[in-house]
């Protein structure tokens, strides 16, 4: 869960940069003028730099001038105006408590599970809104598939693992949900692995296993966008390697958001790239643009380590 | 570190530095305090002293209460008054101040004026043998026979002298086993025909009597004052029930999509329609012009007049059966066994008061010989007595016999109370942690529940006793009591106003609740505070409503006018409801802790694939949490099956014939008395006649109780482990 953007936070992320200066004598940041970031800190809400590709006519996700409190006293997103664009991987980067993943769970309103959160501004999703009061939170969310930053299979065998999204929805036919049971495990690479103890308990299976299995879930019931958030943090190299090319063969056939800590995996699963800090979006473009020839100082030292 | 890899490596020899001056760490001492071993020490001897009471009381119980049936040896004793005595060595005693050496001896014989105990002084005795013919008579009453045998006799009735079968213990031994087990075979037909056929015929009578009286009972009330509608105002309202019914399927969708405008108005419509609806089936019901009796005098007479015939044919039927017992108990009779006492060269009558006649073969229930049998035939004796214990009903006031309706009463307590307590704590604990809002009122009624686990448990037999049995069990029995019974007029008012504030209740509460994404306004938070209390009116209503209706009669009012309640009276049911109120807390603090045990990414993912609330809970959080509820029935189980306090005001009878449970429709009688292992011990050990001989029975039964106890522990524990192996399978 992302944290919100106390005063405290915002004095540990400076201690943070005297460090980095210390580390550098020589540095680039001493010199730097973070303008953008500063603004932010002083408590503005800049004008994100974005990208003239990302201003795609044929969003899924519009998000627009969004904000979240979590309370009163804390505001989590700050005017965030973004475009997802379609059958791409969207990677939202940024230090711990940017909003990112609160951004992620507001599209399908996950955030509504905590007591007080309160939104202003409205996200669509293929042009649908989904903050108005004529959406049905659960046919929402039945559009989304989300898999979470630990693998949380449920206690049940893995084929009911699977087809659960279908029998929420009164599926009952046999031949239908193992039809889309394999589909969907095959397209999760996990096939193989499990086709012979389909019956036995999805928590016998290894942590990458799992998460795969999570990813056969969420899109079995045929998602328009599939919300990844932190897929990978809970694996090892290996299974995060896994995980991150089945992202490269989910994205031909779905959307894909994903939230990310490791700037490597955005490099590389993802063809957008959103660089967000304290709730507020920074600078958001291709993904080779982004890690190559950002716009922003802060944001080219943020994707090479040397501040965040 | 960092800082030193940076620092420039120049070339040019520094001087050589001063090697740097030893420092010597001053160690601080190790203070005595730190030192732990003591506490190993400590905490293991506080371990060891607990686990050794714990084996010592196991052992103890199971030593005495396996040992109590085992055959031991009659001696016969000769004294130095020249008194001979048969007895069975049951304790020994060392001299103390007052008394000498001395063995306490069960020397039965009890009808002939003896006590079936006796103390005697070691030094008293001159010869001590165990003779092998000695015998010991189990009877159906008296208690025990010492003796030596002497005849078996034929006592025809017409001929004057009894034939003699065997004479002589060797010929008396030879003819025993065969004439016995014929003789037994006979005495379980009559009680068998006794118990089925006659008690079968007993309860037709009853019941058809009952039907007349509750006839008579009806018609003779004085219905006067019972509003009733006419026909065509009942089928006006009948349309307007309809008309709630059609209302609410036109209705059915007014407001349902999200976010709508109208939903609360929708909601309230649907409910109130509901609630009018259930008000109208109310008033047609009670209200119906058809309702009461319509019996005149002439039809009470005719079916008196049946009665006395079917009474006929039943009574023909009783003398029937009972012919039949008097002619085996009359051949039975015939069957004589003669076994002498030596002190007083009596032989064991049939009875104190026929003591000149000898004793049926039939009324012994068992002979054992114990001074020659072998291992294997003490075994045989053993597991029969055992068989016995567990198989029959008691007899001699609890102090022989056996315990079946005892373990009977128990075991179908412990199932009653953990079918009734386990879904109410589950639903309770359910609402507290998944649906309620936590604050400061869920806090305070978890605080409360929790205390409700110490109260002390003969409260809530006295609870049990004045809520269940006497106000609870009387209004099933005869309705409302005159007190509470409503006036006419004030029902009929009280059935409107109850209606119209319920449905302001549900108005308050749909208007309490914020706009969705909005925060809640004054008015809400004012009106949630508000919604609780017409609620709790509204609840109130309903039970004064139900609790003095004037048209509910009972369901038992003609057998609790001949003065036996049935369920206004100790029973099975009110216990086990009793017990299921103080086992509640158990399984509510189980199951929540077991609720809040499910995962929260659990939840996250099930919402995540579009489920709703109730579906997360029905297909998550419910199937995590089962192991956890299992443990929480299994504890309440526990705690129920051990109880026995409350018992003794609600239910638990010293004996009780009538099993709660048996081939008679309904087939499990709640409202009837029951007996229970713990007040079982407890009667046996303080309230008995006989309380040396009811000693060894009270081990016994505390070992039987501990291990039904454990048994019913077991197999909860392994349906637990099974779910839960279901549930997790293997972790990696």
């Amino acid at each position: 869960m992302t944290t919100m953007d106390t005063p405290h936070k915002n004095q540990n992320s400076d201690s943070g940069m005297s460090r980095t200066v210390a580390y550098e004598p020589k540095g680039i940041a001493k010199t730097a003028n973070y303008k953008v970031i500063d603004a932010i800190r002083n408590g503005e809400v800049p004008e994100p730099t974005v990208h003239p590709s990302v201003q795609a006519p044929d969003a899924v996700i519009d998000v627009q001038n969004f904000n979240l409190y979590y309370n009163q006293h804390a505001k989590a997103l700050f005017d965030i105006r973004m475009k997802v664009p379609r059958g791409a991987v969207t990677a939202l980067i940024g230090p711990s408590g940017c909003g990112k993943s609160t951004l992620l769970r507001s599209i399908n309103r996950m955030n509504d599970l905590i007591d007080g959160v309160r939104v202003e501004g409205e996200i669509t999703l293929n042009r649908s809104p989904i903050y108005a009061p004529s959406v049905d939170v659960i046919e929402l969310r039945k559009r989304l598939g989300m898999v979470f930053q630990k693998p949380n299979p449920f206690p049940m065998s893995i084929f009911e693992n699977v087809v659960y999204p279908l029998r929420i929805d009164g599926e009952r036919r046999k031949s239908v949900l193992e039809e889309a049971c394999e589909k969907s495990l095959r397209a999760a690479a996990i096939w193989d692995e499990v086709k012979d103890r389909l019956k036995s308990s999805a928590l016998g299976l290894s942590g990458g296993q799992q998460q795969r299995l999570c990813i056969a879930r969420a899109i079995v019931a045929d998602p328009e966008v599939l919300l990844l958030d932190e897929p990978c943090s809970a694996l090892d190299p290996v299974a995060t390697l896994k995980i991150e090319e089945l992202i490269n063969e989910i994205s031909e056939r779905y959307t894909v958001l994903i939230v990310t800590h490791n700037m490597q995996q955005a490099a590389r699963v993802s063809d957008y790239t959103a660089f967000m800090y304290l709730g507020r979006l920074v600078e958001y473009g291709p993904t080779a643009q982004i890690f190559q020839k950002p716009k922003l100082i802060e944001t080219e030292h943020y994707v090479s380590g040397r501040f965040g | 570190m960092t800082q030193t890899m940076l620092e420039p490596v120049s070339p040019s020899p520094a001087p050589k530095p001063e090697p740097a001056p030893v420092v010597e760490h001053k160690r601080r001492r190790t203070l005595p305090s730190a030192i732990g071993e003591p506490m190993v020490w400590l905490t293991g001897g506080a371990l060891t002293i607990c686990l050794t009471m714990i084996v010592l009381l196991f052992t103890m119980v199971i030593i005495n209460g396996t040992t109590t049936f085992w055959p031991r040896p009659i001696e016969r004793l000769e004294l130095l008054s020249g008194e001979i005595v048969l007895g069975i060595e049951t304790q020994h005693e060392k001299a103390t101040r007052e008394t000498e050496d001395r063995t306490l001896y069960r020397v039965g014989n009890r009808d002939i004026g003896q006590q079936s105990y006796r103390w005697i002084n070691d030094s008293d005795v001159v010869e001590r043998t165990t003779p092998e013919d000695a015998v010991m008579l189990e009877r159906e009453a008296w208690g025990v026979w010492l003796g030596i045998p002497d005849q078996i006799l034929r006592a025809d009735p017409l001929a004057e002298e009894p034939e003699i079968i065997a004479q002589g213990s060797g010929a008396y031994f030879e003819a025993f086993d065969e004439l016995h087990a014929q003789a037994r075979a006979d005495r379980d037909e009559v009680e068998q025909l006794k118990k089925k056929e006659l008690g079968r015929i007993n309860s037709k009578m009853a019941r058809a009597r009952l039907n007349v009286q509750q006839a008579e009972i009806d018609a003779a009330r004085d219905e006067t004052e019972l509003y009733r509608f006419s026909t065509p105002v009942w089928v006006g309202l009948a349309f307007l029930a309809l008309g709630c019914i059609g209302c609410l399927i036109r209705f059915k969708n007014y407001g349902t999509e999200m976010g709508s405008p109208v939903a609360r108005q929708g909601k309230l419509l649907r409910a109130s329609a509901s609630m009018v609806f259930l008000a109208l089936v109310t008033a047609l019901w009670v209200g119906s012009p058809w309702a009461g009796s319509d019996l005149t005098e002439s039809d009470i007479a005719m079916m008196n007049a049946q009665l006395l015939e079917r009474e006929q044919v039943l009574q023909e039927q009783y003398d029937e059966v009972l012919t039949r017992i008097r002619e085996i108990e009359e051949y039975d009779a015939t069957l004589r066994v003669s076994v002498i006492e030596p002190t007083s060269d009596q032989f064991a009558p049939t009875s104190q008061t026929l003591a000149d006649q000898h004793l049926h073969m039939s009324q012994i229930v068992r002979q054992v010989r114990p001074n020659t049998m072998g291992f294997g035939e003490k075994l045989g004796v053993y597991l029969s007595r055992w068989w016995e214990y567990l198989s029959t009903f008691p007899r001699e006031a609890n102090t022989e016999g056996g315990v079946y309706p005892v373990i009977m009463g128990t075991v179908l307590l412990t199932l009653l109370l953990t079918i009734v307590v386990t879904p109410m704590g589950v639903i309770a604990a359910l609402y507290l942690r998944e649906y309620a809002k936590q604050g400061l009122v869920t806090s305070m009624i978890r605080i409360a529940v929790n205390n409700l686990a110490g109260v002390p448990s003969i409260v809530y037999g006295v609870f049990g006793l004045g809520f269940f049995c006497y106000t609870v069990g009387s209004y099933v029995d005869v309705g409302p009591s005159e007190s509470t019974r409503m006036a006419v007029g004030n029902w009929w008012t009280l059935l409107v106003v109850s209606t119209m504030v319920l449905i302001g209740a549900i108005a308050t509460r749909l208007w309490s609740k914020p706009n969705p994404g909005k925060l809640p306004s004054a008015m809400n938070i004012a009106l949630q505070r508000f919604s609780w209390l017409i609620w709790a009116v509204g609840v109130i209503c309903v039970v004064m409503l139900v609790a003095g209706t004037p048209y509910f009669h009972g369901m038992f009012e003609a057998r609790s006018s001949s003065g036996t309640p049935t369920f206004g009276a100790r029973g099975l049911l009110w216990a086990s409801l009793t017990l299921a109120l103080l086992t509640l807390p158990v399984v509510i603090v189980a199951t929540e802790e077991a609720i809040a045990a499910v995962p929260n990414s659990m939840r996250e993912g099930s919402y995540g694939c579009g489920a709703s609330k109730w579906q997360t809970m029905r297909r998550i959080v419910l199937p995590g949490a089962l192991p956890g509820i299992c443990t929480g029935a299994i504890l309440a189980m526990a705690r129920g099956a051990g109880e026995v306090a409350p018992l003794m005001l609600v239910g638990a009878v010293k004996l009780n014939q009538d099993l709660p449970i048996d081939s008679e429709a309904p087939f499990l009688h709640a409202d009837r008395s029951f007996m229970h292992l713990g007040f079982h011990i407890y009667d046996l050990g303080f309230q008995s006649p006989d309380s040396q001989a009811a000693r060894p029975l009270v081990w016994t039964t505390t070992l039987l109780f501990l291990s039904i106890v454990f048994a019913l522990n077991l197999i909860a524990i392994v349906l637990r482990s099974k779910i839960r192996s279901r549930m997790a399978g293997p972790t990696v």
